[in-house]
């Protein structure tokens, strides 16, 4: 109820946050052995990394996971200027004071949060040294600049996600970062499962349109090959079917969401209009 | 009173004609009750000419006649055109023009009517006084010919151009009129004067070309057509056609271009079991996908399989001829002068069978076929064929839909376990019937295909066994290495290995890379004194080791790379190419400038530097207030990073980059070398320290290294032109080109080193002994190498089979096959970037 609340308002929410009792369960249809993967791993408190392509359900597992465990979730984009003070925290002026703030990774260590980096290649190699100690036996965060060192919470689990693709390789994460962690790998969910996952994000949509919908997805990520750099996602699936319940006719929500925001490529995009208008059968 | 003296005069006229000639006199007595009811006057005058023709030329008088009856019966009158006959007399030899211009006067009149008669002779005149020979093609091309069904105006559009190019460059009408008529019906009238220009400047030179180019036999001239013809082409379609062949086929088939010309008909799709062959030019998109699809189609569901063909065969009482490309004329020779007949038929059960299945792979694909087919035009004659057909799909649609078959005709085609053999079956059923009329014209037969259908028996095919197919979509190549027989028009590429007269080439030019004293080097003139190869071990080479996987060792110094300068050059080439790639080469430019801000954004918390670092000088205010004693480094510095990437462009130069493109357009290597250029103009727009090497080897002990450009070396002209001069020769010992490449890193201070390699084909050497596995596990070690020594090798391909092997040696992500050759260029510096990010 609350929440609902706020997301109408727009309210502003610290970044560690419970899940609550009233909350809505976060929808996640399993692809495999995952769940029972995090769960053990989650009991060992042993890092994970999810490894797969863009827009296949990783946040969404995190999400479903953390309110599974009833942990807060702290999720971090990682980027190019991203740096260890961004992750650990930084000294502020308050009046003529000084004041410590602590960072999402700092603060998730000490109130036992799941922390999620997101995207960690993107980050500067200097600030994933940073997560080196907390994801062995030691559990400890260094904070250099204040000279101390945090035990993690015993809640505490470090996730990071990572995806694995060509344009990634001089940006590989070093083997001696890898190999702390337990990979979990995901792919695009199987046809059945993706064509429920359509019609729950998107209800309304008809079972028929969906059927095609997840029939022409799947055949476009065929094209990966061909310079597609990134393939037409469940999410941008599930955005092509609320496009399609909000009024818009199917090929043309599925030009929107599925083949305009993945390449520029006239060609490519030919080819997959081509793909989606043999299913929608225009 | 004039009458009577007119009548005595004929009378006179005829008896003169009589003893000159009575055969003749008797043909003009025969014609002469049609001329005389317009007057006596007329058929005075009419009888003169037939004695002033007579005189000038027996059969040209005689022809005059003969064509006098029918002449007079569309026109009506007699005087217009025995004055226009009267005027071929004012030349020499114009028998034939006057033949042709007898023979076509009733379709002049018909058709053009008095006035565009009149006009239609006065052209010819004109031409017969410059050119007999001219003229005579005029008169004797058929008027419908001519006029292409415009009336004068198509004449006029035809001899329009002539007239200019007479002018300028004094072409004449025979050369030029029956490829201008040609050219006009294909592509318009707007097409025929810039084609005879062409033609007119080729004839200047060389006589005998520019006659094969105006008889449109020439190959540029073809080439000339080809490109104003419009429609789907699949040179600059041919990407696109792959991708939808590769989403819904699950792999890629082999495209070529087939020999179809314009004047050869219809253009279609054909396919003989392996490879697909494509016109040109297909009339459409639309039908151009449909062609696609359906001829995969007939590769996947078993047109070409050998068990259902044996039975086909069987079935025919035919020996199914093995082992070997088939031809499939034996069945048909029974069918004699009706042969065309039972092909449609045949051809019909086939394409439904097939086309049922691809519906089961592509969604909507009969409704679109059906869209496609009812829109189409239907021939007179064979529409019923086509009416058929359509139907056919229909019936099948409703079958799917309610379960039920209308015409239990076609029924055993629609399940999924027919075959080909059931398809002739069925045809022959069909045939026995005779309800369908005979097909004897080839355009009507032509015509009745549906779009996107065609002749499915066109080529000597080569059958396919089901498990090759299988095979083929996983691993194996194997299916495809067999030994090749020569089909029809195809001949397999050389694969780096030593094959036929390229070999020759590269040899010499192996000669001159080492001596370096023929006059190529002239060419190179003005090199910069530095010799690397003598600071590069001597004349032997740098050793190398090589792993030997039987043995689980290395072999020391077994691979000998000896480092050389690229002895061709060809500025030319490289101005040609910088032109062709004008366009792309500043689209590039555009992306890096876009780029450009965040990349060359200023060192931050530097200890000096021309700049505070606010965000630094905060930090270090605060840390500073908390009682710590921060670094002072709160300066930024405006300076380019220190060379964050090197890079080498290493490019495999084998003789098999020297092949055609198999869909025509050139030379693999043209795409090699613009690739090579435009990344090297992209690099100094991005500032990353680069190199740009070959390599090619002839034996272990002879490993070609040709350093084209060093890491501190500027892009300069000699360098580009080089670049131009790149060419292939001999094989592919990757391994040690890597080693060597890796080892040109260890002087370069960059955190990132890549090696970008550029390849078309597996590692092979002349002296691998045919075990394609040992050159294979060696590049494998050589990249493990470079990992190990900090370099981060990628491989870039052009071999669409390569996804069976690099995944092995470079490991998966670490390398890219190029859909399409004429990719390359643009996407050379494209990968680099996406690679640097």
């Amino acid at each position: 109820m609350k929440t609902a609340v706020n997301r109408l308002r727009g309210i502003e929410r610290d970044i560690v946050q419970a899940p609550q009792p009233g909350d809505a369960v976060p929808y996640y249809e399993p692809q495999s052995n995952e769940i029972a993967v995090f769960e053990a791993a989650y009991k060992k408190r042993l890092p994970v990394m999810l490894k797969g392509p863009t827009g296949c359900g990783k946040t969404r597992f995190l999400e479903y996971m953390a309110f599974q465990l009833k942990r807060p979730l702290v999720t971090v984009s990682c980027h190019e200027d991203l740096t260890s003070s961004d992750l650990v925290g930084r000294f502020l002026l308050e009046g003529a004071e000084t004041v410590w703030q602590d960072g999402p990774l700092t603060r998730a260590v000490k109130v036992g949060a799941i922390c999620y980096l997101d995207e960690i290649v993107e980050a500067r190699t200097d600030s994933t040294v940073v997560i080196h100690s907390l994801t062995d036996h030691r559990r400890k965060l260094t904070i250099e600049k204040k000279g101390q060192e945090i035990e993690a919470h015993e809640d505490f689990m470090l996730v990071i996600s990572y995806n694995p693709g060509y344009q990634t390789v001089l940006k590989d994460l070093k083997p001696s970062t890898k190999q702390r962690f337990i990979a979990i790998h995901f792919d695009f969910p199987a046809e059945d499962i993706e064509r429920k996952i359509v019609i729950n994000e998107a209800p309304g949509i008809g079972p028929e349109t969906a059927y095609q919908l997840v029939a022409a997805g799947r055949k476009a990520r065929l094209l990966k090959d061909h310079g597609l750099e990134e393939a037409s996602s469940t999410r941008a699936l599930v955005y092509a079917a609320n496009m399609i319940n909000a009024g818009l006719d199917p090929v043309a929500a599925c030009q929107v969401a599925m083949v305009n925001p993945i390449t520029d490529d006239e060609e490519l995009a030919e080819a997959l209009m081509e793909v989606v208008q043999a299913h929608f059968g225009a | 009173m004039a009458d009577t003296s007119k009548e005595q005069a004929i009378g006179e006229l005829l008896l003169q004609l009589s003893d000159a000639s009575p055969v003749a006199c008797r043909e003009v007595e025969q014609v002469l009750p049609v001329i005389r009811p317009h007057g006596a006057e007329v058929t005075f005058a009419w009888v003169m000419a037939c004695r002033t023709l007579l005189d000038y030329d027996r059969e040209a008088g005689r022809a005059f006649i003969r064509g006098s009856r029918e002449a007079e019966k569309v026109s009506e009158i007699v005087l217009q055109w025995t004055e226009q006959a009267l005027q071929f007399a004012l030349w020499r030899n114009t028998r034939r023009a006057l033949e042709g211009f007898m023979a076509n006067l009733p379709r002049a009149y018909g058709s053009l009517g008095h006035a565009g008669q009149r006009r239609w002779a006065e052209i010819g005149f004109l031409w017969c006084e410059r050119q007999v020979e001219s003229g005579c093609a005029y008169f004797t091309t058929p008027v419908v010919d001519l006029s292409g069904r415009q009336g004068i105006t198509g004449i006029e559009q035809v001899t329009q151009p002539a007239e200019e190019l007479f002018e300028t460059r004094k072409l004449l009408l025979a050369t030029y009129l029956a490829g201008a008529i040609r050219v006009r019906n294909l592509l318009g009238p707007r097409a025929i004067l810039p084609w005879a220009t062409r033609g007119a400047d080729i004839m200047q030179t060389a006589r005998a070309r520019g006659e094969a180019y105006f008889r449109l036999e020439s190959e540029e001239s073809l080439a000339l057509l080809l490109e104003q013809l419009p429609g789907f082409r699949l040179a600059e379609r041919n990407r696109l056609l792959s991708m939808l062949l590769d989403v819904w086929y699950g792999h890629g088939f082999e495209l070529k271009e087939s020999s179809w010309s314009p004047e050869k008909g219809r253009p279609f799709v054909e396919t003989d079991g392996r490879g697909m062959y494509f016109p040109a030019v297909m009339p459409g998109r639309d039908e151009a996908v449909l062609s696609a699809l359906h001829a995969a189609g007939h590769m996947r569901f078993g047109t070409f399989d050998r068990l259902a063909m044996k039975e086909l065969f069987g079935e025919a009482g035919v020996d199914f001829p093995e082992p070997g490309p088939v031809s499939w004329a034996p069945l048909y020779a029974r069918y004699s002068d009706d042969a065309l007949r039972f092909q449609l038929i045949f051809d019909l059960c086939e394409d439904l069978r097939v086309d049922c299945r691809i519906q089961q792979l592509v969604p909507n694909y009969l409704q679109r076929l059906l869209a496609a087919a009812r829109s189409g035009a239907r021939h007179p004659e064979t529409g019923v064929y086509y009416g058929l057909a359509v139907r056919s799909i229909e019936q099948s649609l409703a079958a799917a839909r309610n379960g039920g078959v209308r015409d239990d005709r076609f029924a055993p085609l629609l399940r999924s376990a027919a075959t080909v053999a059931d398809a002739w079956r069925i045809a022959a059923a069909i045939y026995s019937k005779d309800d369908l009329p005979r097909v004897s014209d080839l355009e009507a037969f032509h015509a009745a295909y549906l779009p996107g259908r065609g002749p499915n028996v066109t080529r000597l095919v080569h059958p396919q066994q089901r498990q090759d197919q299988r095979q083929q979509t996983q691993s194996g190549a194997e299916g495809e290495r067999e030994p090749q027989e020569q089909g029809e028009e195809e001949s397999e590429a050389p694969q780096n290995a030593e094959n036929g007269d390229q070999q020759d080439g590269g040899k010499q030019q192996e000669i001159t890379g080492i001596s370096e004293s023929s006059d190529a080097s002239a060419q190179a003139a003005g090199r910069s004194g530095e010799r690397r190869q003598t600071d590069a071990g001597g004349e032997k080479g740098v050793p190398y080791p090589e792993w030997d996987y039987r043995e689980s060792r290395y072999k020391r110094n077994w691979s000998w790379v000896q480092e050389k300068k690229l002895a061709e050059s060809n500025i030319t080439e490289t101005h040609r190419l910088m032109n062709q790639y004008a366009m792309a080469l500043k689209r590039l430019k555009k992306a890096i400038q876009a780029q450009k801000p965040t990349r060359l954004a200023p060192r931050l918390r530097q200890l000096d530097g021309e700049d505070m670092d606010l965000n630094a000088v905060v930090s270090y205010v605060v840390e500073k207030q908390a009682g710590r004693s921060p670094k002072p480094a709160i300066y930024r510095r405006r300076e380019m990073r220190q060379r964050e990437i090197a890079v080498t462009l290493l490019a495999d130069m084998s003789t098999s980059i020297m092949q055609h493109l198999p869909e025509g357009g050139g030379r693999l290597v043209d795409r090699v070398r613009a690739g090579v250029l435009l990344f090297a103009e992209s690099m100094e727009e991005v500032g990353d320290a680069y190199s740009i090497a070959g390599f090619c080897s002839k034996y272990r002990d002879h490993v070609s290294y040709y350093a084209i450009k060093d890491f501190d070396e500027p892009l300069s002209h000699e360098v580009r032109s080089q670049i131009g001069g790149m060419s292939g020769r001999l094989a592919t010992r990757m391994g040690a080109a890597i080693r060597h490449a890796t080892a040109g890193f260890e002087d370069i201070e960059s955190r990132r080193r890549l090696l970008l390699i550029l390849s078309d084909g597996r590692p092979e050497d002349y002296d691998d002994g045919g075990d394609r596995r040992y050159l294979h596990e060696d590049t494998r070690m050589a990249v493990k190498e470079a990992v190990a020594k900090g370099v981060h090798p990628f491989c870039i391909t052009v071999d669409t089979m390569a996804n069976q092997y690099l995944p092995q040696i470079f490991g998966r992500g670490h390398y890219l096959v190029l859909d399409h050759i004429n990719s390359l260029p643009n996407k050379l510096p494209e990968i680099y970037f996406r690679l640097r990010r």
